[in-house]
């Protein structure tokens, strides 16, 4: 079904060791690790001070304060965290609706394994196709080139079908999210267990704005079902008036899980993609 | 289920582009989109439920075939159920030689009932047509509940030649082929006479007129020899004219190089007819001719030679002097008659012989004078006289049914197609009386008839056929209406030839005689009492219920709309709020 002529990992290659994740500022969620975390820990990087209050420990007392202003200070030390990363990506048909979209989908989702395998977190990939996959490490790269979109059905119905979301720091979720399914309970979902939860929907141009032309049948790329209809251009302002409402029911849902909707169009280059619409979640070096 | 206009299914044909149209609109490349659901108007059962969407192309198919076919069933003019009820017209024709006759116009009253019939399928707007023919034989012509187109064609070709007849028994199958309640329309030439029965549910309708004919009303032919005499009877029907011109021809015969001609002017008496005798040597068929007139059919006659059939006789031995004697004497002067032994002679024998006539006495003698007792009406003893007659007989009864006796004694009877003569010639004057010569010519009669063909060779319209056949043979009745096998041996009584014309006998396909059915029936030629009129059927006839409804039927059409804005429902295009 799907084709990787459009995946183009010599991109991802160069641009993977100058980002870095947004990483969650929620506390950390995972194994003591090596990445400080936003929040306080017990690492030796100097966070901040407070006073100190009973039951604290005594051993973070800073005594040289104690000694120059007579008041029990205590060192705040910055956490350090080991947090795992989870992508998602979904196999439906419909990703494949161009090669570009399918090769763009595979960009993004080998662009954050790769990127989180460099700030050491652990990246796990989930392929939701016909045949559930779940891959961890440097296997990553090579299932995402096998990955296949076959999935007759949505995300959402692929999601009975994959092993258990388990938790994790962070979660990125790459699909064009363009099927019919109770959004709210679907992001709820996908946010369980997840300290933060990115939905990086990937579309293409005809998603965005169908041209029309030939044809007066339209058939589902999953179900297969048919439906007459000439594209006019009543036809064409129609579907944009409810694709702007299903965005709009994406992105309310999206609020409502604390969870981040980010819009790719598949034409775009990763490198502008990543510096414009992913900017949220790819954050240059440096600035994470 | 019927149809008023079959016609009108053609429209039917409409059918194949449109199924042509709905696949050539599957081929059309499908364009894949990766959410259908933003394509479609929302709809409340959207998440669950059979999603109709994917068979809209179908549906509107079959809606699109739906309205095709109630067109074509429109324009066919569909009936069903009451509607479709048979709208039976039961006609009745006269099938009588003078239904042939010309009116003052010059057309036959029977192109006028053609005319007519057709006019009554269309008043009546018929559906199905049942014609008979009247006659003798009432005959089908077209049904039962024929089509009206072939019912009408069955009355082109018919022709009215039969003799003249009882209309009733046509008139009451007609009654039980139409049922119960139904008219029937008879149509004839004359309006019913004073006194006949007409059953109260035929409409009697008469096309004729009134005409001044003059017809043969006998045509007799006979054999001598090589000499032909042909015996006509021309009569006047009416006023005029007084005289008239016979003409008969005679086609040569065997051993004749050429034919004859006669022409003779005979006056027509006012009642009554004229007779003319002609004869010819060595004549083959002669016909006879009148100038045309109203009736031309009647006054045409071919006859074609008609012998006397021979019959062979064989004396055995043992028959005693005198009777031997009597016989020869009757045999020497009778003709058509063959002597001496031979297939199918007729032998005669003394008394105790297998002879088929045996001759003698048995017993003591006794001889009468009378009173003899005869049965009445039996062939051998037609204008038998026995006045001054004086019979000797043996006192011992011969074998079989009496025919004749004396006080105790049997002086003739007859047994198993034996005759048995209980007379004593040397002592009985019989053979010196009338009575003697008109007993044997009433046996040689009888032989004749029982011969194989038919016993007379020329009948007139409404006589019956007479055929007499051998047993073990297959005999088949060629006319001019085809060929009917005939069962049954000896003499058979079939029914009058239904028209005229020649009919052989066949024995296993080889001819063995004919008989020729001359068009002459003088109550047919008397034209005088022919008229026109309608007399109404007396009952009131239910050929309005049940008939068909007046015009088309109405649901085909609200099937059509029906569908059409099905059609309309299924492919609209709407809008999303």
């Amino acid at each position: 079904m799907s084709t990787a002529l459009d995946f183009d990992e010599a991109e991802v290659a160069r641009l993977a060791p100058g980002l870095a994740l947004a990483l969650p500022r929620t506390p950390q969620r995972g194994r003591v690790g090596e990445v400080r975390a936003a929040s306080a820990g017990s690492s030796l990087e100097l966070h901040d001070f407070r006073a100190y209050q009973p039951g604290d420990d005594l051993r973070q007392m800073d005594w040289n304060a104690v000694a120059r202003t007579g008041e029990l200070s205590l060192r705040v030390r910055q956490d350090e965290v080991s947090p795992r990363l989870e992508v998602l990506l979904d196999g439906s048909r419909s990703m494949a609706l161009s090669p570009r979209k399918a090769g763009c989908a595979r960009e993004l989702a080998l662009l954050a394994t790769e990127v989180g395998a460099h700030q050491g977190l652990s990246p796990t990939l989930l392929v939701c196709g016909a045949r559930p996959e779940r891959v961890q490490g440097q296997v990553c790269r090579s299932a995402l080139r096998a990955a296949t979109f076959d999935a007759k059905d949505d995300l959402h119905a692929a999601l009975a079908r994959l092993p258990p979301l388990r938790p994790c720091g962070l979660r990125v979720v790459v699909s064009d999210f363009l099927f019919e399914a109770p959004l709210p309970v679907l992001v709820s979902r996908l946010a369980q267990g997840a300290a933060a939860l990115f939905l990086v929907q990937v579309l293409d141009a005809e998603d965005l704005e169908p041209t029309g032309g030939e044809g007066a049948r339209l058939v589902d790329a999953e179900s297969g079902a048919a439906l007459e209809e000439l594209l006019t251009e009543e036809v064409l302002a129609a579907y944009t008036r409810r694709f702007a409402e299903h965005q709009k029911a994406l992105g309310a849902a999206a609020a409502r899980a604390r969870a981040v909707h980010l819009v790719a169009p598949a034409p775009q280059a990763l490198r502008v993609l990543v510096a414009g619409a992913l900017r949220p979640l790819f954050l240059p070096e440096g600035v994470a | 289920m019927s149809f008023g206009f079959p016609w009108g299914l053609l429209a039917l044909g409409a059918l194949v582009p449109l199924v042509a149209a709905y696949f050539l609109r599957r081929k059309q490349k499908p364009v894949v989109v990766s959410a259908l659901f933003l394509w479609r108007t929302p709809r409340p059962r959207a998440e669950a439920g059979p999603r109709f969407e994917r068979f809209t192309r179908e549906a509107s198919l079959l809606l699109e075939m739906l309205a095709v076919v109630a067109a074509a069933l429109f324009l066919a003019d569909v009936r069903l159920g009451e509607d479709a009820r048979m709208r039976h017209l039961v006609l009745v024709v006269d099938g009588s030689l003078s239904m042939s006759a010309r009116g003052a116009d010059g057309r036959p009253v029977l192109e006028k009932v053609r005319a007519e019939a057709a006019r009554r399928v269309e008043e009546e707007k018929a559906t199905s047509v049942t014609v008979l023919a009247s006659g003798t034989v009432p005959r089908v012509l077209a049904g039962p509940e024929a089509e009206p187109s072939r019912a009408l064609a069955s009355l082109e070709s018919f022709h009215a030649l039969g003799a003249d007849h009882e209309v009733a028994p046509t008139l009451l199958w007609a009654q039980e082929l139409a049922g119960p309640g139904r008219r029937v329309h008879f149509l004839t030439d004359a309006p019913p006479a004073e006194g006949v029965a007409v059953p109260a549910a035929v409409r009697w309708t008469a096309l004729g007129a009134a005409r001044d004919n003059v017809a043969l009303v006998s045509a007799w032919r006979r054999d001598e020899g090589s000499t032909a005499t042909v015996t006509l009877r021309v009569a006047r029907f009416g006023t005029g004219p007084e005289e008239t011109e016979v003409r008969a021809v005679a086609r040569p015969g065997p051993g004749a190089t050429e034919g004859t001609e006669r022409r003779e002017r005979v006056r027509l008496p006012e009642e009554g007819a004229a007779t003319l005798r002609f004869t010819f040597e060595n004549a083959g068929d002669v016909e006879v001719s009148l100038p045309p007139d109203a009736l031309p059919e009647d006054g045409e006659a071919r006859l074609p030679p008609a012998p006397e059939r021979r019959v062979r006789v064989a004396l055995a031995e043992g028959l005693d002097a005198q009777a031997r004697s009597a016989l020869e004497r009757f045999l020497a002067v009778s003709p058509g008659v063959e002597r001496g032994p031979g297939e199918g002679a007729l032998v005669v024998g003394p008394r105790g012989s297998d002879a088929r006539v045996t001759v003698g006495v048995g017993g003591a003698v006794r001889t009468f004078v009378g009173p003899f007792f005869a049965e009445k009406g039996h062939p051998l003893l037609d204008d038998v006289q026995l006045g001054g007659v004086r019979w000797a007989a043996g006192a011992e009864a011969p074998p079989g049914r009496p025919l004749m006796t004396a006080g105790t004694v049997v002086l003739l009877s007859e047994a198993e197609g034996q005759v048995h003569l209980n007379v004593d010639l040397s002592r009985s004057n019989v053979q010196r009386t009338p009575a003697w010569p008109v007993l044997l010519g009433n046996l040689l009669r009888e032989v004749r008839h029982a011969q194989e063909g038919f016993p007379r060779r020329q009948l007139s319209l409404g006589e019956s056929l007479v055929v007499v056949t051998r047993p073990g043979a297959r005999y088949t009745l060629e006319g001019p209406e085809g060929t009917r096998p005939l069962f049954g041996a000896g003499t058979l009584g079939l029914p009058p030839a239904a028209v005229p014309g020649r009919y052989t006998l066949e024995r296993d396909g080889e001819p063995v005689d004919a008989v020729e059915v001359l068009p002459l029936d003088a109550r047919e030629s008397d034209l005088r009492g022919r008229g026109g009129g309608d007399r109404p059927a007396q009952a009131a006839g239910s050929d309005e219920d049940g008939g068909a409804a007046p015009g088309r039927a109405r649901w085909p059409l609200l099937v059509l709309l029906a569908a059409l804005l099905a059609d309309f429902y299924v492919t609209r295009r709407t809008e999303v709020k």
